[in-house]
């Protein structure tokens, strides 16, 4: 009646079932909700969601988008971009990141435009001072992602490659430079 | 069906005259068609777990960069390897093993077409060729020829041989499945309104999430080769993605249904354990069913062009179905093992079940260590790494490394070594050459594994150590910067992966020393793993199973619990310290 090996006889739906297992199926139907409450909630309350509007682009509209983004800025002597407005691009190739390195300021929030000119690659970005606050975005070839993003830490953060994307990949770096806004306290 | 070729004897159990035996251990009527074969498949996958084994140990010693083994061409050949030999090609053929087991040699059956068997097999094989073959010929041109790793996204450049591999194997996997479901289909139309026993259901929704995984995977690398070839320069990455995670994904909800049914297995030949319900369980399996192969979309919760709420639709599972299954697993597996050795006498005090279970056996061990290694590691990190937000702190971080660790190799590469001992005591009918080291193993391995994957999401989550490189903690070339504040830790991941290598390599060895050098067990001679009272107090409609105690189940279930809370809410603690990002 009761072994996984033999077919079992009977109406053995109709059996009862233990007491406690019927409270863990409570139990596991609850967390399971809270699970899907939380998520879902979180993309109206919280502050890190990673949601924003996808466009289709070819790699050659993305290429001038970022050259004019790049002959907006200002360049600083270390060759940093100064972006002029609020949009940054940051587009992946093999090796690189192009239209890094950025230099931006706390408090003010930046439109991301996070794409590749060739193959997949992985936004990968952390705080020179504190590694454990790190995130990670998924490009792809073909379309532009704009995630906003405000940060209110000033310092230099390094962005890396985690998607493999050729024997190079491991030397894909490059860094935003986030220095205290005017308005920052 | 002793042949000449038989040289080592592994083929020529004694069968009557229609071909069945009956094990003494399972009392399973086993026809010879049925155990060849998954002696066949099963002897493969562990030459399989050789070949990844020795990857392995060449990844582990890159990632060490104290050691820093490889250069990092040679590393992503390595890893593309590593990769395909132990989570592909280790993992399917035990997998078809398991349905034949879970199949016919359940229901007592002959394996029906056993030269879809046989050609399956071949079919399988030379997928496995040519996949090694264009990985090992790599050159490592980033505009020409790249290694594939597992996932071969385009539009990276990558050999086309490859994806067409990829497609034989996958052939091959379905021509060898064929006589499982066909076992299946015999068995329904000799027995109508029979209902199946609960490891052969088990078996089957594995089969089926097989061919959902199956179907996506020949739409991914079709359209792959086709990307390649140039035929196809509108199948683009996302849409390779999409349709590679429903294989990538689906073939380890395969493992994970094709390991919670040995656990359903073993728990009962080896420790007593019984079904405590039956509705419970099966509905359980019909949830993966339905809800599983969503899950895939966690691997595309950080892609861009996807809306939120597809996301999160299909990463929860529509609201979190098949962890809700995988939830009510994790109580009536080991709620069977301790009503059913209660019932034996087995079973006093709170945990008394368990601490008078056969430790010893690593048929038992490596399921029970699979279950509580693959729930606590394993299922509780899926289930972060599958939050919208939490993914972010996750996706393609050594931490994800860490996670499949814990879920294919704590979980399923343990609960397979668990049947590869099964399959050489009870069809090859061996002693293992060492059953002190045979005890031990799974103990040495599953120890050091655990500390390793723990290395790998700490330093994942912590440091957020990129997967997929050769170099980042010691150095990355072209800067000053590198992650050397990781290198403590790695030292942990370095020292205990070797164990765990070794502890992979006594399997290896005890194994294949059992199956060449092993004392032959005479019919009849060893019942030491059947529990007491024998398998057949189960089919006792007198005396029910849910009506002993479940308690000691119930406590160990809400530390589970405990743990997945707390777990989840340092998850997000860690999120919520960074700065705002997103809509």
């Amino acid at each position: 009646m009761t072994s996984p090996i033999k077919p079992p006889k009977g109406n053995w739906w109709d059996q009862p079932v233990n007491r406690r297992e019927s409270i863990w199926l409570g139990l596991g139907v609850g967390w399971a909700l809270v699970l899907f409450g939380w998520m879902s909630a979180f993309t109206r309350i919280g502050d890190q969601n990673p949601i924003g509007e996808t466009y289709r682009v070819t790699e050659d509209e993305l290429r001038e988008k970022v050259q004019a983004f790049e002959e907006a800025a200002e360049q600083r002597d270390d060759g940093a971009y100064v972006p002029a407005g609020d949009d940054v691009y940051v587009v992946g190739y093999q090796f690189d990141w192009d239209g890094l390195p950025v230099v931006l300021e706390t408090g003010q929030e930046y439109d991301f435009h996070l794409g590749s000119y060739d193959v997949q690659h992985g936004f990968s970005i952390r705080p020179e001072h504190a590694y454990s606050q790190q995130i990670n975005l998924h490009v792809t070839p073909g379309k532009e992602w704009i995630i906003p993003m405000e940060f209110d830490e000033p310092g230099t953060y390094h962005v890396l490659c985690n998607e493999f994307c050729g024997e190079g990949h491991r030397g894909m770096h490059n860094t935003i430079i986030v220095e205290e806004g005017d308005d920052g306290e | 069906m002793a042949s000449n070729l038989d040289v080592f004897g592994w083929f020529d159990n004694d069968y009557d005259e229609d071909g069945f035996r009956t094990c003494s251990v399972t009392g399973f009527d086993v026809h010879q068609s049925v155990e060849n074969h998954v002696k066949l498949y099963g002897v493969t996958a562990v030459v399989f777990m050789l070949i990844g084994g020795i990857f392995a140990l060449t990844v582990a010693t890159t990632r060490w960069e104290y050691i820093g083994l490889l250069e990092a061409g040679d590393y992503y050949r390595h890893l593309s390897m590593h990769a395909w030999s132990l989570l592909i090609f280790w993992i399917i053929f035990m997998e078809i093993a398991i349905l034949y087991v879970g199949g016919p040699m359940v229901l007592g059956r002959k394996l029906p077409i056993e030269w879809a068997a046989k050609l399956g097999y071949v079919v399988m094989v030379a997928g496995a060729i040519i996949i090694y073959y264009t990985i090992w010929t790599v050159t490592g041109n980033p505009v020409e020829d790249n290694a594939p790793l597992l996932t071969a996204y385009i539009p990276l450049e990558i050999n086309p041989l490859f994806y067409v591999g990829a497609i034989v194997f996958v052939l091959g996997v379905t021509v060898a499945a064929l006589p499982f479901f066909l076992a299946l289909w015999y068995e329904k139309r000799e027995n109508p309104g029979q209902t199946l026993p609960l490891v052969t259901f088990g078996a089957f929704v594995a089969g089926i999430i097989a061919v959902q995984s199956i179907l996506g995977g020949l739409v991914a690398f079709s359209g792959g080769l086709a990307y390649q070839l140039g035929l196809a320069p509108w199948f683009d990455a996302g849409m390779y993605r999409q349709w590679f995670w429903i294989i990538g994904h689906g073939t380890q909800q395969i493992n994970l249904v094709a390991m919670i049914t040995v656990w359903y297995l073993f728990t009962h030949v080896i420790g007593g354990a019984e079904v405590v319900s039956e509705k419970v369980s099966r509905t359980a399996f019909i949830l993966y069913l339905f809800f599983i192969v969503m899950g895939a979309a966690h691997h595309l919760m950080v892609d861009p062009g996807l809306s939120a709420g597809w996301r999160i639709w299909n990463t929860s599972y529509a609201f979190y179905g098949a962890t809700f299954a995988s939830l009510v697993h994790a109580f009536t597996i080991p709620a069977g093992l301790e009503a059913g050795r209660r019932k034996r006498g087995k079973g006093g005090g709170l945990f008394g079940w368990l601490t008078s279970a056969p430790w010893k056996n690593p048929m038992f061990s490596t399921s029970i260590f699979a279950i509580i290694l693959f729930g606590f590691l394993g299922g509780i990190t899926g289930v972060m790494m599958g939050q919208l937000q939490l993914n972010m702190s996750w996706h393609n971080t050594f931490a994800t490394v860490g996670h499949f660790h814990s879920t294919v190799v704590l979980g399923t590469t343990v609960t397979f070594m668990g049947v590869v001992y099964f399959v050489i005591k009870t069809m090859f009918q061996r002693e293992f050459v060492s059953p002190k080291l045979a005890s031990f193993q799974p103990y040495l391995y599953c120890s050091a594994m655990a500390i390793t994957a723990l290395m790998m999401m700490y330093v994942g989550i912590l440091y957020g150590i990129p997967r997929r490189t050769s170099e980042v903690v010691r150095n990355i070339p072209g800067t000053d910067f590198s992650i050397i504040g990781a290198a403590p830790l790695f030292h942990v991941f370095g020292i205990f992966a070797l164990i765990a290598i070794a502890g992979g390599a006594l399997f290896v060895l005890l194994a294949v020393g059992s199956l060449l050098f092993g004392k032959r067990i005479e019919p009849g001679e060893d019942d030491s793993l059947v529990p007491d009272g024998g398998l057949e107090m189960a089919t006792d409609p007198e005396d029910p199973v849910h009506a002993y105690e479940m308690r000691g189940t119930f406590i160990l279930c809400l530390i589970f619990l405990g743990v997945f809370v707390v777990a989840y809410v340092l998850n997000w603690f860690l999120l919520t310290q960074l700065w705002s990002i997103g809509v």
